[in-house]
Protein backbone atom coordinates (compact mmCIF):
# COMPACT_ATOMS: atom_id res chain seq x y z
CA UNK A 1 0.00 0.00 0.00
CA UNK A 2 1.73 3.31 -0.75
CA UNK A 3 -0.99 5.77 -1.60
CA UNK A 4 -1.89 7.16 2.66
CA UNK A 5 -5.56 5.76 2.91
CA UNK A 6 -7.84 8.51 4.86
CA UNK A 7 -7.90 7.25 8.03
CA UNK A 8 -11.16 8.93 9.05
CA UNK A 9 -13.63 11.41 6.95
CA UNK A 10 -12.34 13.28 4.11
CA UNK A 11 -8.11 14.37 4.05
CA UNK A 12 -7.51 17.99 3.40
CA UNK A 13 -6.08 18.97 0.01
CA UNK A 14 -2.44 18.97 -0.71
CA UNK A 15 -0.57 22.48 -0.09
CA UNK A 16 -0.38 22.93 -3.79
CA UNK A 17 -4.16 22.58 -4.44
CA UNK A 18 -4.76 25.25 -1.46
CA UNK A 19 -1.87 27.32 -3.49
CA UNK A 20 -3.73 27.22 -6.47
CA UNK A 21 -6.27 27.92 -6.04
CA UNK A 22 -5.38 30.96 -3.89
CA UNK A 23 -3.66 32.40 -6.63
CA UNK A 24 -6.41 31.66 -9.01
CA UNK A 25 -8.73 33.80 -6.61
CA UNK A 26 -6.39 36.38 -7.09
CA UNK A 27 -5.73 36.55 -10.60
CA UNK A 28 -9.27 36.66 -10.57
CA UNK A 29 -9.35 39.55 -8.03
CA UNK A 30 -7.15 41.17 -9.82
CA UNK A 31 -8.26 41.03 -13.66
CA UNK A 32 -12.23 42.09 -11.67
CA UNK A 33 -10.23 45.30 -10.44
CA UNK A 34 -8.70 46.10 -13.35
CA UNK A 35 -11.90 46.15 -15.54
CA UNK A 36 -13.39 47.98 -12.71
CA UNK A 37 -11.62 51.02 -13.82
CA UNK A 38 -12.45 50.42 -17.59
CA UNK A 39 -15.59 52.49 -17.37
CA UNK A 40 -13.92 55.04 -15.80
CA UNK A 41 -10.99 55.88 -17.67
CA UNK A 42 -13.55 54.83 -20.99
CA UNK A 43 -15.09 58.35 -19.52
CA UNK A 44 -11.88 60.07 -18.31
CA UNK A 45 -10.32 59.35 -22.07
CA UNK A 46 -9.98 62.58 -24.17
CA UNK A 47 -11.60 63.41 -27.09
CA UNK A 48 -10.41 62.32 -30.13
CA UNK A 49 -9.30 64.32 -33.44
CA UNK A 50 -13.34 63.65 -35.07
CA UNK A 51 -15.20 64.17 -31.93
CA UNK A 52 -17.52 67.02 -31.51
CA UNK A 53 -15.45 68.37 -28.45
CA UNK A 54 -12.44 69.34 -30.82
CA UNK A 55 -14.80 70.13 -33.67
CA UNK A 56 -16.17 72.89 -31.24
CA UNK A 57 -13.01 73.99 -29.72
CA UNK A 58 -11.43 74.58 -33.63
CA UNK A 59 -14.48 76.08 -35.57
CA UNK A 60 -15.15 78.12 -32.07
CA UNK A 61 -11.67 79.24 -32.04
CA UNK A 62 -11.92 80.98 -35.53
CA UNK A 63 -16.17 81.94 -35.16
CA UNK A 64 -14.39 83.84 -31.09
CA UNK A 65 -11.22 85.31 -33.31
CA UNK A 66 -13.38 87.28 -35.53
CA UNK A 67 -15.69 88.39 -32.50
CA UNK A 68 -12.29 90.01 -30.85
CA UNK A 69 -11.48 91.54 -33.85
CA UNK A 70 -14.46 92.64 -34.62
CA UNK A 71 -14.77 94.13 -30.77
CA UNK A 72 -11.24 95.64 -31.13
CA UNK A 73 -12.25 97.36 -33.83
CA UNK A 74 -15.22 99.16 -32.46
CA UNK A 75 -13.67 99.76 -29.13
CA UNK A 76 -10.89 102.10 -31.36
CA UNK A 77 -13.71 104.15 -32.77
CA UNK A 78 -16.58 104.39 -31.32
CA UNK A 79 -18.00 107.61 -29.21
CA UNK A 80 -20.51 105.54 -27.33
CA UNK A 81 -20.12 104.39 -23.41
CA UNK A 82 -21.95 101.62 -23.69
CA UNK A 83 -21.01 99.98 -27.18
CA UNK A 84 -17.46 100.96 -25.60
CA UNK A 85 -17.72 99.04 -22.88
CA UNK A 86 -19.88 96.22 -24.66
CA UNK A 87 -16.95 96.16 -27.12
CA UNK A 88 -14.39 95.21 -24.29
CA UNK A 89 -16.45 92.94 -22.42
CA UNK A 90 -16.95 91.16 -25.93
CA UNK A 91 -12.98 90.97 -26.67
CA UNK A 92 -11.43 89.98 -22.94
CA UNK A 93 -14.59 87.16 -22.63
CA UNK A 94 -13.85 85.29 -26.23
CA UNK A 95 -10.17 86.16 -25.96
CA UNK A 96 -9.99 84.34 -22.56
CA UNK A 97 -12.35 81.46 -23.78
CA UNK A 98 -10.68 80.97 -27.09
CA UNK A 99 -7.82 80.67 -25.31
CA UNK A 100 -9.83 77.77 -22.96
CA UNK A 101 -10.64 75.93 -26.43
CA UNK A 102 -6.83 75.77 -27.60
CA UNK A 103 -6.04 74.34 -24.42
CA UNK A 104 -8.61 71.74 -24.65
CA UNK A 105 -7.44 69.95 -27.88
CA UNK A 106 -3.27 70.78 -26.41
CA UNK A 107 -4.64 68.87 -23.08
CA UNK A 108 -6.41 66.44 -25.60
CA UNK A 109 -3.03 65.83 -27.76
CA UNK A 110 -4.89 66.98 -30.73
CA UNK A 111 -3.41 69.13 -33.90
CA UNK A 112 -5.77 72.98 -33.77
CA UNK A 113 -6.08 71.74 -37.59
CA UNK A 114 -9.15 69.50 -38.20
CA UNK A 115 -11.75 68.44 -40.83
CA UNK A 116 -13.42 71.22 -42.61
CA UNK A 117 -15.60 73.22 -40.92
CA UNK A 118 -18.55 72.29 -38.83
CA UNK A 119 -18.45 69.07 -40.36
CA UNK A 120 -18.84 67.91 -37.24
CA UNK A 121 -22.02 68.55 -36.32
CA UNK A 122 -23.24 66.76 -39.21
CA UNK A 123 -24.15 64.18 -37.17
CA UNK A 124 -26.51 65.95 -34.85
CA UNK A 125 -28.58 66.82 -39.08
CA UNK A 126 -28.31 71.28 -38.06
CA UNK A 127 -25.70 71.05 -41.30
CA UNK A 128 -27.02 71.07 -44.41
CA UNK A 129 -27.37 67.38 -45.72
CA UNK A 130 -24.36 66.68 -48.84
CA UNK A 131 -24.76 63.19 -49.85
CA UNK A 132 -24.17 61.67 -53.51
CA UNK A 133 -20.82 63.20 -54.09
CA UNK A 134 -22.07 67.12 -53.55
CA UNK A 135 -19.37 69.27 -53.02
CA UNK A 136 -18.98 70.76 -49.40
CA UNK A 137 -19.19 74.40 -49.35
CA UNK A 138 -16.61 76.41 -49.03
CA UNK A 139 -14.96 77.97 -45.75
CA UNK A 140 -16.49 81.65 -46.97
CA UNK A 141 -20.21 80.17 -47.09
CA UNK A 142 -19.63 78.26 -44.18
CA UNK A 143 -18.17 81.03 -41.84
CA UNK A 144 -21.51 83.03 -43.00
CA UNK A 145 -23.44 80.03 -41.78
CA UNK A 146 -21.62 80.37 -38.50
CA UNK A 147 -22.77 83.94 -38.75
CA UNK A 148 -19.36 85.50 -39.34
CA UNK A 149 -19.09 88.51 -41.18
CA UNK A 150 -17.30 88.97 -44.61
CA UNK A 151 -13.98 90.53 -45.24
CA UNK A 152 -16.38 92.92 -47.31
CA UNK A 153 -18.25 93.27 -44.11
CA UNK A 154 -15.66 94.08 -41.85
CA UNK A 155 -14.22 96.35 -44.70
CA UNK A 156 -17.54 98.12 -44.57
CA UNK A 157 -17.48 98.81 -41.05
CA UNK A 158 -13.97 100.01 -40.81
CA UNK A 159 -15.12 102.89 -42.74
CA UNK A 160 -17.51 103.93 -40.76
CA UNK A 161 -17.91 105.97 -38.16
CA UNK A 162 -19.59 107.36 -35.05
CA UNK A 163 -23.25 106.10 -34.56
CA UNK A 164 -23.34 104.22 -38.21
CA UNK A 165 -20.17 102.32 -36.93
CA UNK A 166 -21.74 101.31 -33.88
CA UNK A 167 -25.13 100.13 -35.67
CA UNK A 168 -23.00 98.37 -38.21
CA UNK A 169 -20.94 96.59 -35.30
CA UNK A 170 -24.11 95.64 -33.17
CA UNK A 171 -26.03 94.05 -36.60
CA UNK A 172 -23.03 92.33 -37.57
CA UNK A 173 -22.20 91.20 -33.55
CA UNK A 174 -26.37 89.71 -33.16
CA UNK A 175 -25.42 87.62 -36.10
CA UNK A 176 -22.71 86.58 -34.83
CA UNK A 177 -23.24 85.35 -31.82
CA UNK A 178 -26.70 83.87 -33.21
CA UNK A 179 -24.27 81.80 -35.34
CA UNK A 180 -22.58 80.43 -32.34
CA UNK A 181 -25.97 79.01 -30.87
CA UNK A 182 -26.31 75.93 -33.00
CA UNK A 183 -22.69 75.26 -32.26
CA UNK A 184 -23.34 75.43 -28.95
CA UNK A 185 -26.54 73.48 -29.11
CA UNK A 186 -24.41 70.57 -31.51
CA UNK A 187 -22.06 70.34 -29.02
CA UNK A 188 -24.56 69.65 -26.37
CA UNK A 189 -26.57 67.08 -27.96
CA UNK A 190 -23.45 65.44 -29.20
CA UNK A 191 -21.06 65.40 -26.73
CA UNK A 192 -20.10 63.75 -23.32
CA UNK A 193 -17.16 65.99 -22.03
CA UNK A 194 -17.78 67.50 -18.84
CA UNK A 195 -16.19 70.63 -19.25
CA UNK A 196 -17.11 71.11 -22.86
CA UNK A 197 -20.69 70.69 -22.02
CA UNK A 198 -20.43 73.18 -19.01
CA UNK A 199 -18.56 75.50 -21.68
CA UNK A 200 -21.19 75.42 -24.29
CA UNK A 201 -24.28 75.75 -21.76
CA UNK A 202 -22.38 79.38 -20.55
CA UNK A 203 -21.98 79.95 -24.31
CA UNK A 204 -25.62 80.08 -25.02
CA UNK A 205 -26.79 81.79 -21.55
CA UNK A 206 -24.55 84.12 -22.11
CA UNK A 207 -24.07 84.96 -25.44
CA UNK A 208 -28.42 84.80 -25.87
CA UNK A 209 -28.00 87.67 -22.85
CA UNK A 210 -25.43 89.70 -25.31
CA UNK A 211 -27.54 89.49 -28.06
CA UNK A 212 -30.81 90.87 -25.68
CA UNK A 213 -28.50 94.20 -24.56
CA UNK A 214 -27.37 94.59 -27.96
CA UNK A 215 -30.92 95.06 -29.55
CA UNK A 216 -31.84 97.40 -26.64
CA UNK A 217 -28.66 99.52 -27.63
CA UNK A 218 -29.71 99.13 -31.56
CA UNK A 219 -32.58 100.64 -30.21
CA UNK A 220 -30.94 103.36 -27.84
CA UNK A 221 -28.86 104.63 -31.00
CA UNK A 222 -32.16 104.32 -33.33
CA UNK A 223 -30.00 101.95 -35.64
CA UNK A 224 -31.93 101.16 -38.45
CA UNK A 225 -31.99 98.00 -40.98
CA UNK B 1 -43.24 -40.56 6.82
CA UNK B 2 -41.22 -39.94 4.06
CA UNK B 3 -37.53 -41.45 4.75
CA UNK B 4 -35.19 -38.30 4.18
CA UNK B 5 -31.76 -39.53 2.77
CA UNK B 6 -29.32 -38.06 5.60
CA UNK B 7 -26.38 -38.27 3.64
CA UNK B 8 -27.73 -35.99 1.13
CA UNK B 9 -27.00 -32.64 0.68
CA UNK B 10 -29.21 -29.39 0.65
CA UNK B 11 -30.48 -29.15 -2.83
CA UNK B 12 -32.30 -26.36 -4.52
CA UNK B 13 -34.09 -25.66 -8.02
CA UNK B 14 -32.11 -22.46 -8.32
CA UNK B 15 -28.87 -23.67 -10.34
CA UNK B 16 -27.28 -20.18 -8.93
CA UNK B 17 -27.94 -21.73 -5.46
CA UNK B 18 -27.34 -25.05 -5.92
CA UNK B 19 -23.92 -23.92 -7.45
CA UNK B 20 -23.02 -21.45 -4.01
CA UNK B 21 -23.95 -24.76 -2.27
CA UNK B 22 -21.95 -27.10 -3.70
CA UNK B 23 -18.57 -25.03 -3.45
CA UNK B 24 -16.18 -26.29 -0.72
CA UNK B 25 -16.04 -23.37 2.50
CA UNK B 26 -12.54 -23.20 1.05
CA UNK B 27 -13.87 -21.82 -2.43
CA UNK B 28 -16.78 -19.52 -0.95
CA UNK B 29 -14.26 -17.85 1.25
CA UNK B 30 -12.11 -17.61 -2.33
CA UNK B 31 -15.05 -16.08 -3.82
CA UNK B 32 -15.47 -13.07 -1.06
CA UNK B 33 -12.21 -12.34 -1.38
CA UNK B 34 -12.40 -11.86 -5.42
CA UNK B 35 -15.60 -9.87 -4.12
CA UNK B 36 -13.76 -7.83 -2.08
CA UNK B 37 -10.79 -6.91 -4.85
CA UNK B 38 -13.57 -6.09 -7.76
CA UNK B 39 -15.08 -3.83 -5.38
CA UNK B 40 -12.17 -2.13 -4.54
CA UNK B 41 -10.83 -2.17 -7.80
CA UNK B 42 -14.31 -0.13 -8.11
CA UNK B 43 -13.36 2.36 -5.86
CA UNK B 44 -10.35 3.08 -7.29
CA UNK B 45 -11.50 3.54 -11.01
CA UNK B 46 -14.76 5.65 -8.96
CA UNK B 47 -11.85 7.58 -7.60
CA UNK B 48 -9.73 8.15 -10.66
CA UNK B 49 -12.90 9.12 -12.39
CA UNK B 50 -13.44 11.92 -9.98
CA UNK B 51 -9.63 12.87 -9.94
CA UNK B 52 -9.60 12.87 -13.81
CA UNK B 53 -12.86 15.48 -13.40
CA UNK B 54 -11.09 17.77 -11.12
CA UNK B 55 -8.08 18.30 -13.28
CA UNK B 56 -10.32 19.39 -15.97
CA UNK B 57 -12.23 21.30 -14.09
CA UNK B 58 -9.27 22.62 -12.82
CA UNK B 59 -7.47 23.37 -15.89
CA UNK B 60 -10.54 25.19 -17.96
CA UNK B 61 -10.42 27.09 -14.42
CA UNK B 62 -7.32 28.05 -14.80
CA UNK B 63 -6.89 28.56 -18.53
CA UNK B 64 -10.04 31.13 -17.99
CA UNK B 65 -8.52 32.86 -15.65
CA UNK B 66 -5.46 33.94 -17.48
CA UNK B 67 -7.65 34.48 -20.09
CA UNK B 68 -9.42 36.93 -18.20
CA UNK B 69 -6.02 38.69 -16.63
CA UNK B 70 -4.63 38.93 -20.28
CA UNK B 71 -8.11 40.86 -21.23
CA UNK B 72 -7.69 42.99 -18.58
CA UNK B 73 -4.57 43.97 -19.59
CA UNK B 74 -5.65 43.83 -23.56
CA UNK B 75 -8.24 45.41 -23.19
CA UNK B 76 -7.15 48.32 -20.88
CA UNK B 77 -8.21 51.90 -22.63
CA UNK B 78 -4.87 52.93 -24.01
CA UNK B 79 -3.89 57.07 -23.07
CA UNK B 80 -3.38 59.00 -25.93
CA UNK B 81 0.74 58.71 -27.34
CA UNK B 82 -0.04 61.82 -30.16
CA UNK B 83 1.13 64.88 -29.53
CA UNK B 84 0.87 67.83 -31.68
CA UNK B 85 3.61 69.98 -31.99
CA UNK B 86 6.43 67.37 -31.72
CA UNK B 87 10.16 67.59 -33.14
CA UNK B 88 8.99 67.55 -36.51
CA UNK B 89 11.08 63.70 -36.81
CA UNK B 90 7.36 62.54 -38.25
CA UNK B 91 7.55 64.44 -40.95
CA UNK B 92 10.24 63.90 -43.75
CA UNK B 93 12.18 66.78 -44.53
CA UNK B 94 11.06 68.80 -41.47
CA UNK B 95 14.26 71.22 -40.83
CA UNK B 96 13.79 72.84 -37.24
CA UNK B 97 15.79 75.61 -35.53
CA UNK B 98 16.35 77.46 -32.35
CA UNK B 99 15.49 81.23 -32.78
CA UNK B 100 15.10 83.88 -30.00
CA UNK B 101 12.54 86.23 -29.88
CA UNK B 102 12.43 90.03 -29.24
CA UNK B 103 10.71 92.80 -30.86
CA UNK B 104 13.51 95.38 -32.69
CA UNK B 105 13.05 98.05 -35.38
CA UNK B 106 14.76 98.06 -38.54
CA UNK B 107 15.52 94.98 -40.73
CA UNK B 108 16.67 91.47 -39.34
CA UNK B 109 19.58 89.38 -41.13
CA UNK B 110 17.82 86.31 -41.21
CA UNK B 111 19.84 82.53 -40.62
CA UNK B 112 17.14 81.14 -42.53
CA UNK B 113 15.72 81.78 -46.16
CA UNK B 114 12.85 82.58 -45.62
CA UNK B 115 12.91 83.33 -41.74
CA UNK B 116 11.30 80.85 -39.44
CA UNK B 117 11.59 82.74 -36.67
CA UNK B 118 13.68 85.57 -34.52
CA UNK B 119 14.07 89.19 -33.91
CA UNK B 120 11.01 90.87 -35.61
CA UNK B 121 8.89 94.55 -35.48
CA UNK B 122 6.35 94.87 -32.80
CA UNK B 123 3.70 95.04 -35.77
CA UNK B 124 2.94 91.44 -37.05
CA UNK B 125 1.36 91.15 -40.36
CA UNK B 126 -1.93 90.45 -40.28
CA UNK B 127 -2.93 86.78 -42.04
CA UNK B 128 -4.25 85.95 -45.54
CA UNK B 129 -3.68 85.62 -48.97
CA UNK B 130 -1.15 88.29 -50.33
CA UNK B 131 -0.38 88.79 -54.51
CA UNK B 132 2.91 90.41 -53.62
CA UNK B 133 6.13 89.83 -51.43
CA UNK B 134 5.73 91.07 -47.64
CA UNK B 135 8.03 92.46 -45.23
CA UNK B 136 10.26 89.70 -42.89
CA UNK B 137 10.08 91.05 -39.79
CA UNK B 138 6.08 91.94 -39.81
CA UNK B 139 5.73 87.97 -41.13
CA UNK B 140 7.90 86.11 -38.54
CA UNK B 141 5.79 88.20 -35.83
CA UNK B 142 3.36 86.14 -36.89
CA UNK B 143 4.87 83.11 -36.90
CA UNK B 144 5.54 84.10 -33.42
CA UNK B 145 1.82 83.97 -33.09
CA UNK B 146 1.25 80.27 -34.17
CA UNK B 147 0.75 81.41 -38.03
CA UNK B 148 2.14 79.29 -40.79
CA UNK B 149 3.80 81.21 -43.37
CA UNK B 150 3.43 79.89 -47.03
CA UNK B 151 5.69 81.29 -49.48
CA UNK B 152 6.47 80.41 -53.46
CA UNK B 153 8.44 81.10 -56.02
CA UNK B 154 5.92 83.12 -59.23
CA UNK B 155 8.24 82.04 -61.67
CA UNK B 156 8.32 78.10 -60.64
CA UNK B 157 5.13 78.15 -59.19
CA UNK B 158 1.82 78.51 -61.97
CA UNK B 159 -1.43 79.45 -61.29
CA UNK B 160 -3.34 76.16 -60.95
CA UNK B 161 -0.54 75.10 -58.94
CA UNK B 162 -0.82 78.43 -56.78
CA UNK B 163 -4.54 77.61 -56.65
CA UNK B 164 -4.00 74.02 -55.48
CA UNK B 165 -2.04 75.32 -52.77
CA UNK B 166 -4.42 77.84 -51.64
CA UNK B 167 -7.53 74.99 -51.60
CA UNK B 168 -5.32 73.32 -48.81
CA UNK B 169 -4.88 76.27 -46.68
CA UNK B 170 -6.89 76.75 -43.07
CA UNK B 171 -8.83 79.61 -43.03
CA UNK B 172 -7.34 81.52 -40.42
CA UNK B 173 -3.34 81.59 -39.12
CA UNK B 174 -2.06 81.35 -42.33
CA UNK B 175 -0.06 83.72 -44.54
CA UNK B 176 0.39 83.41 -48.32
CA UNK B 177 2.88 85.25 -50.56
CA UNK B 178 5.39 85.19 -52.96
CA UNK B 179 8.77 85.51 -52.29
CA UNK B 180 12.20 85.97 -54.16
CA UNK B 181 14.88 84.12 -53.76
CA UNK B 182 13.62 80.90 -52.68
CA UNK B 183 15.72 77.50 -52.23
CA UNK B 184 12.56 75.80 -53.66
CA UNK B 185 9.34 76.31 -55.54
CA UNK B 186 7.39 76.18 -51.78
CA UNK B 187 8.36 76.67 -48.93
CA UNK B 188 6.33 76.16 -45.72
CA UNK B 189 7.60 78.28 -42.68
CA UNK B 190 6.47 78.10 -38.38
CA UNK B 191 8.46 79.44 -36.05
CA UNK B 192 11.41 77.22 -35.86
CA UNK B 193 10.40 74.90 -38.24
CA UNK B 194 10.35 74.11 -42.53
CA UNK B 195 9.84 72.45 -44.81
CA UNK B 196 10.93 72.87 -48.54
CA UNK B 197 8.52 71.80 -51.10
CA UNK B 198 8.74 71.46 -55.23
CA UNK B 199 5.24 71.19 -55.58
CA UNK B 200 1.60 72.04 -54.56
CA UNK B 201 0.59 68.09 -54.51
CA UNK B 202 3.14 66.90 -51.89
CA UNK B 203 1.61 65.38 -49.61
CA UNK B 204 3.57 66.34 -46.95
CA UNK B 205 1.76 69.54 -46.62
CA UNK B 206 -1.52 68.39 -44.32
CA UNK B 207 0.67 66.90 -42.88
CA UNK B 208 2.73 70.11 -41.79
CA UNK B 209 -0.28 72.04 -40.78
CA UNK B 210 -1.64 69.48 -38.60
CA UNK B 211 1.80 69.47 -36.90
CA UNK B 212 2.90 73.18 -37.25
CA UNK B 213 -0.02 75.14 -37.62
CA UNK B 214 -1.41 76.82 -34.04
CA UNK B 215 1.63 74.69 -32.74
CA UNK B 216 1.57 75.11 -29.34
CA UNK B 217 5.40 75.46 -29.35
CA UNK B 218 5.68 78.70 -30.06
CA UNK B 219 6.32 82.31 -28.35
CA UNK B 220 2.58 83.08 -28.30
CA UNK B 221 0.29 80.18 -28.83
CA UNK B 222 -2.99 82.14 -29.13
CA UNK B 223 -2.28 85.25 -29.86
CA UNK B 224 -3.81 87.10 -32.81
CA UNK B 225 -3.17 87.24 -36.01
CA UNK B 226 -5.14 90.08 -37.26
CA UNK B 227 -5.52 93.98 -36.24
CA UNK B 228 -1.86 94.67 -36.75
CA UNK B 229 -0.82 95.63 -40.03
CA UNK B 230 -1.59 94.88 -43.57
CA UNK B 231 0.56 94.26 -46.05
CA UNK B 232 1.01 95.23 -49.71
CA UNK B 233 -1.24 93.25 -52.10
CA UNK B 234 -3.67 91.49 -49.69
CA UNK B 235 -6.74 89.90 -51.36
CA UNK B 236 -8.60 88.32 -48.16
Amino acid sequence: MTAPEPANGRALPPWWAVLLVALAVAALAFAIGRFSTFAAAGAAAAPTSDSPEAGFARDMQLHHGQAVEMAMDIYRTTQNDGVRVLAYDIATTQSAQKGEFYDWLVKWGLPQSGGPLMAWMDAAGTSHPHGGGAARPTDAELMTQMGMASAEELAAMRAQSGTTADCTFLGLMIRHHQGALPMAQALLRLGHEPRALAVAQGVIATQSAEIDLMTSLRAGLGCTG
Amino acid sequence: MTPTPSDKKRTSGNPATRANLELTVKQQRELQKQEKLAEYQRQLARRRRSRLTWWIVGATAAVAIVAVVAASIAFAPKPVTYQAGGTGAAIDGVETFTNTTQHVAGTVDYPQNPPAGGPHNQYWLNCGIYDQPQQNEYAVHSLEHGAVWVTYDKTRVSDADLDALTAQLPSSYVILSPYEGLPTPIVLSAWNAQLKLDSAADPRIPSFFEEYWRNQNVPEPTSSCSGAVDGPGKQS
